[in-house]
Formats: C-alpha cells, structure tokens, sequence
C-alpha cells in the first residue's frame, strides 16, 4: 500500500457518507436470529464423525502425593477407547506456560496434586455415560500432604510448598514507586488507613467451556474447535505445549455463551488433545460441566488481602495513596492471574490527580483452583479499595462524598493525562458525569430523605462512586509481570463480492457483546448500503488476519479500526481502477455516499459495486498492472503505545472511559438485609457505535457486580475443600437482586480512537461493587460501623451487627 | 445399563420415536437423539433454567428429567417458536429490545416466558418477575428481558 497512507478516521464526519443510517444508533443485531431461534452452533452441537467423548477423573485433595493410579479395569468396560494420565502428558507435552512463568504444570497431574479438582486422569469413550462409568473404575492412591489455604499462611516460614523447587510460594513481588509518595504521607495533613478482604468470585458464563480436539499423527497437526475467548492465544500455547510449529495448529472458535475473561479450557484442550493422540486421531469432546467448572475450571478470581492509605492535604487534596496487595492466586499461574494484579496500573489512581502513589504487590500460591481472568481483571477490587477510603477520608475531613471527588477529579483541560502509574488518559470530563449522576437521583432530596429514615430508625444508604474503565488492552501493561509484547493486533478482510454484496472476515466468534454488528454497520455505512448487504465471517487462526479478539474493553474499538482501515484500502483500489475507467487520474476520483465518482462532477459516478464487478469480471476494462481484487485487509493496533519502565509506566491502554454510579441500598439492621433501592448511572464512553449494546453492556456488568458485592463467593475450608461445588451454593444474581437502573449518555470522544470510540464492556463492574460497599457503610455509620470485605453477605453482615449490638 | 427401552413423544409438533437407556436426561436425549440442539444445558443441576423445555404445556428442567419421563408426552423446545424464517412475538421482541447478549440462557426463558403467556395475556409485575426468576442470565442484567417481555405482551395482545 502506498506509504501516504490515510490516518483512520476518528469522527463520523471522516467518513465517505453524508447520512450514515447505522453508526451511533441502536442498530438490531445481525446475531440475533439466529441465537433465538436455536441455530447458532455452539461447541456442544457439533458431532463429528468417530467422535468420542471425555470425562475426567480429578483430584479429591488439596495438596498430596500420587502414589499409585490403576486404570485396567477401566480399560476394560466396553466403549472405553483411552485413556491417558500424568505419565501421557509427561510423554507428549510441556507444561503449560504461565505469567509469571514457573508456576505452571502439565494438563494433568504427575507426581502430586495441589488443589481439589485438578484433572489426575481423562477418558475418552463413544458416549460421555461410558465416560463416567469408566472413571468409576479406576483407582488412584493418594498420600495426602498438609495443605495452605490462607495467603498469609503461605507467606509463612515452613508453610507447605506448591512447587518445592522453587523454594517458597511467593510467585511475585515488586514495589513499585511513582512519585515522591513518602514525602506526600509526611507532609499529609490527614492518613486514612484500612484493610480490605475481597474474596474469590468468578465469571460463571452460563455456557461453560467444551473442545473437540483431533490429533492427526499423519500430517503432524492438532485442530481444536471449541469456545476460545481468544484463539489465536489458544493456538500459539497449544504449539508450545505439543512442540509443533503454529502453522500445523488449527484451532477454530465456536460461537460462546458468554465468557468475561473466565472461559478457560487450556487444560480440557491439552487433554483431548492427548486422548485424540491416544487414540489414534479420532476427534475427542470435553464439555465442561457446571461441577467442574465451579472446581476445576476459570472461574475464580480476585482472592485478595488490602492495607491501603490515602494522604490529604488539610482542603481534602490527596497528595498520595498506598496500596499494599496480598494476591492469592492460587496453585498455578496458569490463569493469566498475575495480569490482574498488574492490570490496576492502568488506572491506578482513579479519576483523580494523586501526584504519588506505591503499589506493594505480593502474589501468593496457596492449594486452591489457580485464579483467573474476569470482566474488569483486577480493577474491581483495586477501585472499590479507592473509593472506599474517598469515602472514609471525607467522612474524616467532614465533606460531603460527591465534594472531596470533585475537589481530586482531573480537569477536564489537563487531557491528555499521565497518571502517576504512567498510563495516559485520552480524554474525559468527571465533574460533568458526576453532575449527571447527582442530578438524576436528585442527591439533596436522597440526604434529606436518608436522615428522615433514620430518625424512624431505618438505616438508609447513599454510595456515590466514580471510575475510569482502561479501554482497548496492551500486552505493554503486563510486560512487569512476565508478559512481554507492545500492541495487540486485530485484523478484518472486507471484499465486495461479484453480485455486489459485501462480506467481513474476522478471527473471533460470537460471544455475546455484539461486535459482528459494529462491524457491520460500520462498512455498512462506509459503503452506504443496507446493514444486510454485508455478512460478518469468523475464521480460524490459519486464515484469519492477524487477531486477538475480545478482552480488556478492545474488541468493539479495534474491529472497528480494522474494517475502516480495510475499509479505506479497499477504497483506494477501487478508485485506481475507477480512475482507468473515467481516464482520469486517481486523485481526481472519490467515493461519497455509495457511488465512486469524479470529484464535482455528479454526472461521472457509477454504484462503488460496478467498480468492483468489473475488477472480478472484466479484465479487459481494467488500467494494466493494477490488483484486481476487490478485497483488502487491515490490522489495526492501538497508535502509540510505548514499552513500560522498571516501574512498570506505559501509554498502555488507549482509551479511558468515565462513570458515575449513585445508588441508594437499605440495611435491615435487624436481618443484615441488604436491599437495594434505586440504581443511576452516568456514563462517558466517547462516541456510541451501537448505544444500545453499550446500555446491555453497563446493565450485565451491574448485575456481574451486584453478585460481587452480596452473593458471590467460592468458599474453601482449612483443608482446601471447595464449599461452593454447585448453584446452589455459588450464588449468581437474579432478577430478584439486580436493579433496573436509569442511566444516562455523555460523551467525550477519544481523540486517539477510531470514531472516538472508547472500550465499554467492562466499567460497570469496576463501579457496582464499590457503590454498594460504600452504601452499606454510608448507611451503617450511623452506627459507627465499617464493614470491608467483598461479598457482604447477609452472615457476614450479621455478624458484624450482632456484635457491635453485645459491644454497646 | 445396556438395556433400553421404547419410548415416543410429539416435539414441536412432530412425533418421535426411540430406543433409549432408562438413565439417558431428557436434554441429553433432545439434543443429542433427536439433534435438538437449540435447549442448553447451563448447570445440569436444576438452578440455572437454560435447559427449560414445555412438557405438555409446563415449563420443566429437562436436565433433570429422564427422556422415558417424556414418553407419551407433547414437547416444545425454542425450535418450535419461529414459523419458518418469522419470528414468535417473543423472539421479535427479544431481539427489539436486546433481551439476550449472548444468547445460550435465551431459548429456555422464552419457553417459561411463553407458558407464562399461554396462561395469561396480561400477567402482573410479579408474575413476570417470577418467571424470569426461575432463570440465570450472565450477561443481561434481566433489564432488557422485562422490556421484551412486556414488549411481547403487547405483540400478542395486537396479533
């Protein structure tokens, strides 16, 4: 392509049409269809020919030894066609890699096992009955080893050691300083200083994760097809995990019912994999089920222990903040754990201008399921710790909550921002989100009815929060944790077909937040034709475009950089043949509203499809030399992304969305009820590509958060038993605990964006959970209680009453 | 457990008949018998509703019933909603108001949506909140689904 090449348009105006019908409006989802009526084909509907089905037998310990495993009765049940245990993976496969790296092991046990859950022996068999039957038979010896389940204990001299070699359980340690932070707790004029206890939760997308695998011993390849949240990921570590080049792995990506960071499956694909080879290259599925999912499979994170400070000037400035992390990510580092605890950088300090701050970061292992990735990925808990000492330190300075926020917000003229962590916001105004929020819940008339309330003895509370949602994901930001890499490429090929109509391929799959439709309104729109002229293609990792797909709030963003940047590819082609055909020269020819043209003659224009059909169909009418292809690819990248420092500093993630959430909850002091009342919402995530998928997106993330804040907790005893094995004790929210909440649009584009779009997926979690913490102790304060951990479940809420009620 | 045994049931309309084991679930037998494949299985322990299909015109968790408990029945699974390439008015309005994201918990709720609306044509607040109350949808927040619900009623009511 010619090196001038066009910037992408970052404003609607940029673009070749002067009536857009798609972009920025609540376009009906091309997705849509087909989920409702049961067509679209996730991973469970696919049979294949001499498929078999796995069902793996796993560890029922913490921590203990593997002495014996017999599995030749198994072996014998008919329909039983292999099986495959340590010794296999041993035989057959690395260990699977892990950041930090060092923490990992193969897919299933070898030796010894070090949670409850982990996969000790896998089976494949012509149905997933025989399956089961088969693990009935098969017995493992087990000499059971004293297990640590506390991340403090971990840390403890002659604690048990997940991985003896290595010496201690500490994957991760590192101060990181930005700042003179001393010199801000010296000069402060008040310190706010607490604890908090956030517990482990996870994503829990209703479809869990499943894989058909096929080793293919005579061509030396492995093809995966299953719910890869992120697929090419899936490809590149199968490859080093089998010792294959990445041209012989295939894996393709099945529509998903949902994932939010917490799909999983490397272990299921490695086994399946292994069984396929086992058994001689019939395809091999593992559907994951609920049980295992819960004990053995993505969906715990967050496992975390704060202390946590604040330093304010005597006016409530704050001058700096503290934060001391306890992680405990559990057995492995297999889960992109460690990603979370470094992904705070990115928005360490909020919406506000703290010149200094320190992250103390500890990363434990401990006998537990090893953490993984969810919505948010580590922001969560880091703002609700933020924004719970705001609260507290205006509590102490006797400002009112929405006043000490104010007083800190960045101003709207200091954008581009460089917070003390190194990220850079692109742009925002907090105060104007703040107002929004105050406004629709009416917050005076909130206080004054709080107090009435509480003179009737009602405990009535008001949580007023704020957030940055880091948008548009780097690798950059995780390089201090042992992920290397600046920029995250997705790519889109656009064609225009012989009959006119318009296809996208892709590298990702459906999974829910409704980026295939962004897609296309956006070329629908570029080429001025209706949205169902244009068709969205997933492909697989060996002929997609280079891709990552959806994660950390990019996937809207960049597919959209991608199709433009096709988009105007495309574009230029079709002009330098339109140019041949006008005989005139390409800079005298555009396209504008769908025809290519002569510029300002309306009479030299014919339909951009004309273009392209006589590319495909007459090459006799073509200027010699040119590409006759109507097609174009694109890899987009965030634009100026830069390596971090030993500090971990980047321009990391791209955009920096804003909100504002205000609830109001009721604490039954008597029940330790939690209700929540009204919920608003003000939110600033630039320009809307599809207002209606952002309003989805912000409602589930609330939900994902109310769960977080009351319900949600995977619960292990002293032993490292897992207590929360079914829904019914892992408690996800329903419609009888998710408010409707009322929300409200600003916008700031992204100056740096494509459409000054910025990423949106995953802010409401950042915020919901803190908003409500907060609430609870606006309304218990009263009460001269706090209450820190994550969930507030009603037991332990009670507790804390019942105790405060034997103290007075 | 090798032993089967005959079995037969109208689905959406249609008549099947079967040989199955006694321990085969119904949605193990829907889905991968008849290749039914539009009911989802989400727990495989009764909580989440995904797997909600309409056994003779109530709502039940076919992941915890047995396919010969079917035997004789008339079932509905979310296949038997569209006619043709249109949409039920609960689909259409699923789709206008934006009640599903992912869509994998979508085909059971509109099955206990549609017995709720087979029953009644004009249900309280609370009926429909008890109705999507029996189901777990991750990626919603339930907002958009009361919309289509109500958005349906006034699709049938106008029908």
């Amino acid at each position: 392509m010619s090196s001038a090449e066009k910037a992408i348009p970052r404003s609607l105006a940029e673009i070749p049409n002067s009536r857009p019908r798609y972009i920025g409006r609540p376009t009906n989802r091309l997705e849509d269809p087909a989920l409702l009526t049961g067509r679209t084909q996730f991973i469970d509907d696919v049979v294949l020919p001499r498929m078999l089905h796995c069902a793996i037998l796993r560890s029922p310990h913490a921590h203990a030894k593997i002495t014996a495993i017999d599995t030749s009765a198994a072996e014998k049940l008919a329909g039983v066609a292999a099986i495959v245990t340590g010794e296999d993976a041993r035989r057959w496969s690395n260990p699977v890699m892990t950041v930090p790296p060092g923490w990992g092991t193969h897919c299933l046990a070898i030796d010894k096992v070090r949670f409850v859950g982990e996969p000790v022996v896998a089976v494949a068999a012509t149905s997933r009955y025989v399956a089961e039957d088969a693990l009935e038979l098969i017995t493992v010896d087990y000499e059971p080893l004293p297990a640590v389940v506390d991340a403090r204990q971990a840390l403890a001299v002659g604690s048990p050691l997940l991985f003896e070699e290595n010496g201690d359980n500490v994957m991760f340690r590192k101060l990181f300083t930005w700042g003179d932070v001393d010199a801000a707790f010296t000069d402060a004029a008040h310190v706010v200083q607490r604890d908090f206890r956030w517990h482990r939760l996870g994503a829990n997308p209703l479809e869990t994760f499943g894989v058909i695998s096929q080793w293919d011993e005579v061509e030396g390849t492995l093809t995966c097809r299953g719910s890869f949240q992120a697929q090419n990921h899936f490809a590149m570590s199968r490859a080093m995990v089998f010792n294959l080049p990445l041209h012989k792995v295939r894996f393709i990506s099945h529509p998903h019912g949902g994932s939010f960071g917490g799909k999983g499956g490397a272990r299921g694909t490695d086994i399946t994999a292994l069984l396929s080879r086992k058994s001689g290259g019939r395809p091999v599925k593992w559907i994951e089920d609920r049980m295992e999912y819960l004990a053995g499979g993505a969906s715990q994170a967050w496992d975390r222990h704060y202390d946590a400070a604040l330093a304010l000037d005597v006016d409530g400035k704050v001058l700096g903040f503290r934060v001391r992390l306890l992680d405990d990510l559990g057995a492995t580092a297999e889960g992109w754990g460690a990603v979370s605890a470094a992904k705070p950088l990115t928005a360490f300090t909020g919406c506000y201008a703290i010149p200094a701050a320190q992250y103390d970061l500890t990363i434990v292992a401990t006998n537990k399921l090893p953490g993984s990735p969810y919505r948010g990925m580590g922001p969560p808990p880091h703002n609700w710790v933020l924004e719970q000492l705001m609260d507290l330190a205006a509590r102490e300075l006797g400002l009112d909550p929405a006043e000490i926020r104010r007083r800190n917000f960045i101003p709207p003229a200091a954008f581009p921002y460089t917070i003390a962590s190194g990220n850079e916001y692109d742009s925002g105004n907090y105060e104007a989100t703040l107002a929004a929020a105050l406004a629709m819940g009416d917050y005076r008339a909130l206080r004054e009815k709080q107090a009435r309330l509480r003179s009737e003895g009602r405990y009535l509370g008001i949580g007023l929060v704020t957030t940055i949602e880091p948008g548009v994901f780097d690798w950059n930001a995780y390089a201090i944790v042992g992920q290397p890499g600046t920029g995250v490429p997705e790519g889109a090929t656009v064609a225009i077909d012989l009959f006119g109509k318009l296809t996208i391929k892709v590298g990702f799959a459906l999974e829910g937040q409704g980026q295939y439709t962004v897609a296309a309104q956006v070329l629908a729109d570029w080429f001025n034709v209706d949205i169902a002229d244009v068709r969205v293609i997933p492909l697989d990792t060996l002929s997609a475009p280079p891709h990552f797909g959806p994660g950390g709030s990019r996937l809207g963003v960049a597919v959209t950089g991608a199709v433009l940047g096709a988009a105007q590819r495309l574009t230029e082609k079709l002009i330098a043949v339109a140019a041949g055909l006008f005989r005139t020269t390409p800079d005298q020819v555009e396209l504008r509203d769908g025809r290519i043209g002569v510029k300002g003659n309306p009479e030299a224009s014919m339909p951009f499809q004309e273009v392209a059909q006589a590319m495909l169909g007459r090459s006799d009418l073509l200027p010699p030399g040119i590409d006759p292809n109507p097609e174009a690819t694109y890899v987009w990248t965030a634009p100026g992304r830069t390596p971090a420092d030993d500090q971990g500093r980047a321009k990391s993630y791209l955009t920096a969305a804003n909100a504002c959430h205000l609830v109001v909850v009721e604490v039954d002091v008597d029940t330790a009820q939690v209700r929540i009342e009204k919920y608003w919402i003000a939110d600033d995530c630039g320009t809307r590509l599809n207002p209606a998928s952002v309003e989805g997106q912000t409602q589930g993330g609330v939900a994902q958060g109310v769960g977080a804040a009351l319900l949600e907790e995977a619960v292990y005893d002293e032993d490292g038993q897992l207590r929360t094995s079914t829904f019914m004790d892992y408690l996800l929210p329903t419609i009888y605990e998710v408010p409707m909440t009322v929300k409200q649009a600003l916008c700031t584009p992204s100056p740096f964006a494509p459409l000054g779009a910025k990423g949106c997926g995953e802010g409401a979690m950042h915020a919901t959970p803190a908003a409500i913490l907060c609430a609870i102790n606006d309304a218990l304060a009263p009460l001269g209680l706090e209450f820190r951990e994550v969930p507030a479940s009603p037991q332990r809420l009670w507790t804390l009453l019942r105790q405060a009620r034997r103290d007075r | 457990m090798t032993s089967t045994r005959r079995i037969g049931m109208t689905v959406n309309g249609e008549r099947y008949e079967a040989d199955v084991e006694p321990r085969t679930t119904l949605v193990d037998f829907l889905r991968g018998t008849l290749g039914l494949t539009g009911t989802h299985v989400g727990c495989e322990h009764g909580v989440c509703g995904a797997c909600t299909v309409l056994w003779n015109g109530k709502a039940v968790r076919s992941c915890i019933m047995l396919a010969v408990q079917a035997d004789g029945a008339e079932l509905k699974t979310v296949e038997g909603l569209a006619r043709g390439a249109t949409l039920h008015p609960i689909q259409q309005a699923f789709l206008e108001k934006r009640g599903l994201q992912c869509g994998f918990c979508t085909p059971g709720l509109m099955l206990s949506i549609d017995e709720l609306l087979a029953r009644t044509s004009a249900p309280t607040d609370t009926e429909i909140t008890d109705t999507i109350g029996g189901h777990l949808c991750r990626c919603t927040g339930y907002q958009a689904i009361v919309e289509a619900v109500h958005l349906a009623i006034e699709k049938l009511r106008t029908k």
